[in-house]
């Protein structure tokens, strides 16, 4: 039983990462019907931006909202420089576009930081804390807390403010909410900050964690959340939280009963093939 | 006329790096070694070693009279790209002997081609068994996977003295070959007296061990034999002492590196590996090579390098004793080696599989460096 529960702690805390990592992808293709892949992309600068600030600085919380700045600039530039003029195309071309802003972005901090993995040494202010003789390390108190933190921020924009209104609005149709009189392309401007920042957070999360940053570690969240963002329902953000957090938990308990070294991003695609073929609209998707 | 002068500078340019390119007053010795990728900072250390043995034999008056020149190419630790880069080092490069600085995998694809072409060649420090089955022409300076396994199971059993002990190993060549080693010599010579009480393989990619860790626990072991490479025992290292575990953790010479020391950070404290290169080698090459490493790179040697370094001096020395720079008299030079100084060692001789004969240091982590724990010289243990 304890050992259960140590699991399902490790799974609610892969889960954690894999949902804010997804959270940028689900709003974009919420809003504009866009695979935006080049957002892996974006988390990988934001654990370079984060790592490079700290060093600079030695502050955390400037580590943090410069990242936060630095990734939703660069969102909102692919989404000006890349996507927006490839629109009026089918939907391959803006796919392929991302893929390509992706294989560029890696390359650079490559070319940029060299091909090494980085160590970031920095400390979360977190306690270890004990439960009935289980003990939940400080690094997983951090994410479970940041996680938190930044979906509780986002369930309130988009849920209890004008912006979050104007946001579901341009998600379910895009002409008739510009007919309201929504500036659309400052909602999908927005969007992408808010994505980016979140991409931030999680790049800047998962370099501490593992205590690496290197240049392909957006190469998996590339297309793991891919996988994701099809099982909770494209375009919808709970169903993406909801897919991550299932799938984390399913990764570590198949790991800690089944002991088969299959990779573990097998499973988000075999999940993926499973909705495709039953729930093809995905767990929480609209079957529009 | 302006066109002309552009024109008749690019001839000569062209001339003059034929020139030097065609040249045959150099001695060029290949080395293939992943410069990129998830293992580059192995590559860079052996990069970084062997220009220092090339710096050190061009000193004392090169080969034969020729200065030696090195040719290296990056093969990312993929056998596909080493594969052709073997091909240039022979065909276009016209190599006499190489320097296989890379990871199994791609070490063990290259192989054949270097026999095949006669080419002789030293795999550094990949452990995998095939690669000197290819032929008569691979040698390796490295231990056998098996070997080093064999090892670390007698550390664990007799200087640590373990008596629970879990396995966490890299799935792929060289974890599993490794873990091989170690289940025989517990088959062997540790029955009743120590117990394997898990076995966990994890894939190559993965980042978070913590579920991997969480049955450790579980278990209570006294010891977790955790093979695998820098990237992926450091974190497991520093995940482990997260979590609480307080047992042993017993590594190998994956995580002989400068990089394994930062990415588990003060959690590498008490860390120990059975490795190739003793930090605290009273020999004065050994200890004019670690300073001076030190010095030129701002970063720890490690024993990729040193081992590179050695395979290095192994062709050099055999050239020097052939008088030949054709493959058949290298490769015969080099099979007939006897007691040479090398970093790594006193390499004692090669096995005619080609196998290395030589201890196997054990290294302990204090304050942040490796640190001499012992030595295993057990000829039962260490000959192939």
């Amino acid at each position: 039983m304890r050992l259960f529960i140590e699991q399902l702690l490790n799974g609610i805390a892969m889960g954690s990462i894999y949902a804010l990592v997804t959270l940028g992808l689900a709003l974009v293709y919420g809003i504009m019907r866009i695979l935006h892949v080049a957002h892996a992309a974006v988390f990988t600068i934001g654990a370079y931006a984060g790592l490079f600030l700290f060093q600079l600085t030695g502050s955390l919380i400037v580590a943090f909202l410069g990242s936060m700045a630095c990734c939703a600039l660069l969102g909102v530039m692919i989404e000006r420089f890349v996507y927006f003029p490839l629109m009026k195309y089918p939907p391959y071309v803006p796919l392929i576009g991302s893929i390509a802003v992706m294989l560029s972005i890696e390359e650079v901090c490559r070319l940029v930081a060299g091909p090494y993995i980085l160590t970031f040494p920095a400390k979360l202010p977190f306690p270890d804390v004990y439960l009935g003789g289980i003990q939940i390390s400080s690094t997983l108190i951090a994410v479970y807390s940041i996680t938190a933190a930044v979906l509780l921020v986002l369930w309130y924009i988009t849920t209890h403010t004008e912006l979050g209104l104007a946001m579901r609005a341009t998600s379910q149709d895009i002409s008739i909410s510009g007919a309201m009189g929504i500036n659309s392309h400052v909602i999908i401007t927005l969007t992408f900050v808010m994505g980016s920042a979140i991409a931030a957070i999680a790049g800047m999360l998962v370099g501490i964690y593992y205590n690496q940053v290197y240049p392909t570690m957006g190469t998996v969240p590339a297309y793991k959340t891919l996988a994701l963002i099809v099982v909770g329902g494209l375009g919808s953000v709970p169903g993406a939280v909801i897919a991550s957090m299932l799938l984390g938990t399913a990764e570590t308990l198949l790991i800690g009963y089944a002991n088969i070294p299959l990779p573990r991003d097998a499973l988000a695609f075999i999940a993926m093939i499973g909705v495709l073929m039953w729930r093809s609209e995905g767990l929480l998707g609209s079957s529009r | 006329m302006k066109y002309i002068t552009i024109l008749l500078f690019i001839v000569m340019a062209c001339i003059f790096v034929a020139g030097t390119g065609g040249a045959a007053d150099t001695i060029k010795i290949g080395l293939l070694a992943p410069l990129t990728g998830a293992a580059a900072a192995d590559g860079l250390s052996v990069h970084n070693s062997v220009k220092l043995a090339v710096e050190r034999v061009n000193a004392e008056g090169g080969l034969l009279g020729k200065k030696v020149e090195l040719v290296t190419y990056d093969d990312r630790a993929d056998a596909k790209d080493a594969v052709a880069l073997a091909r240039k080092l022979i065909e276009q490069d016209k190599v006499v002997a190489v320097v296989a600085g890379s990871y199994s995998t791609p070490s063990r694809a290259v192989a054949p081609i270097f026999q095949e072409e006669k080419i002789p060649a030293v795999a550094a420090y990949a452990v995998h068994p095939d690669i000197t089955k290819a032929g008569n022409y691979n040698f390796r300076n490295g231990f056998l996977g098996m070997v080093e396994g064999k090892a670390a199971a007698y550390v664990a059993v007799k200087i640590l003295k373990a008596k629970k002990i879990a396995l966490l190993v890299s799935d792929n060549d060289f974890g599993r070959t490794l873990a091989e080693g170690f289940k025989y010599y517990m088959e062997k010579y540790a029955k009743g007296v120590a117990t394997i009480v898990s076995q966990q393989a994890y894939p190559m990619q993965e980042k978070d061990f913590k579920a991997y860790l969480s049955k450790i626990k579980q278990d209570v072991p006294d010891l977790i034999f955790s093979s695998g490479y820098y990237f992926q025992t450091g974190p497991v290292v520093k995940q482990a002492r997260e979590m609480g575990i307080t047992a042993h953790i017993l590594g190998e010479e994956g995580a002989d590196s400068p990089k394994f020391l930062e990415i588990a950070g003060p959690s590498a404290e008490g860390f120990v590996i059975v490795t190739n290169l003793n930090r605290d080698d009273k020999r004065p090459a050994v200890k004019k090579f670690l300073n001076t490493y030190e010095k030129q790179y701002k970063i720890q040697p490690d024993m990729v390098g040193a081992s590179a370094y050695d395979a290095f001096m192994i062709i050099c020395d055999a050239i020097k004793r052939a008088k030949s720079v054709k493959g058949p008299d290298i490769r015969n030079a080099i099979a007939t080696i006897k007691n040479f100084n090398g970093l790594t060692g006193e390499i004692k001789r090669f096995t005619p599989e080609g196998e290395v004969v030589k201890d196997v240091q054990v290294q302990i982590v204090k304050q942040g460096r490796f640190r001499n724990l012992g030595v295993v010289s057990d000829p039962e243990l260490i000959t192939p």
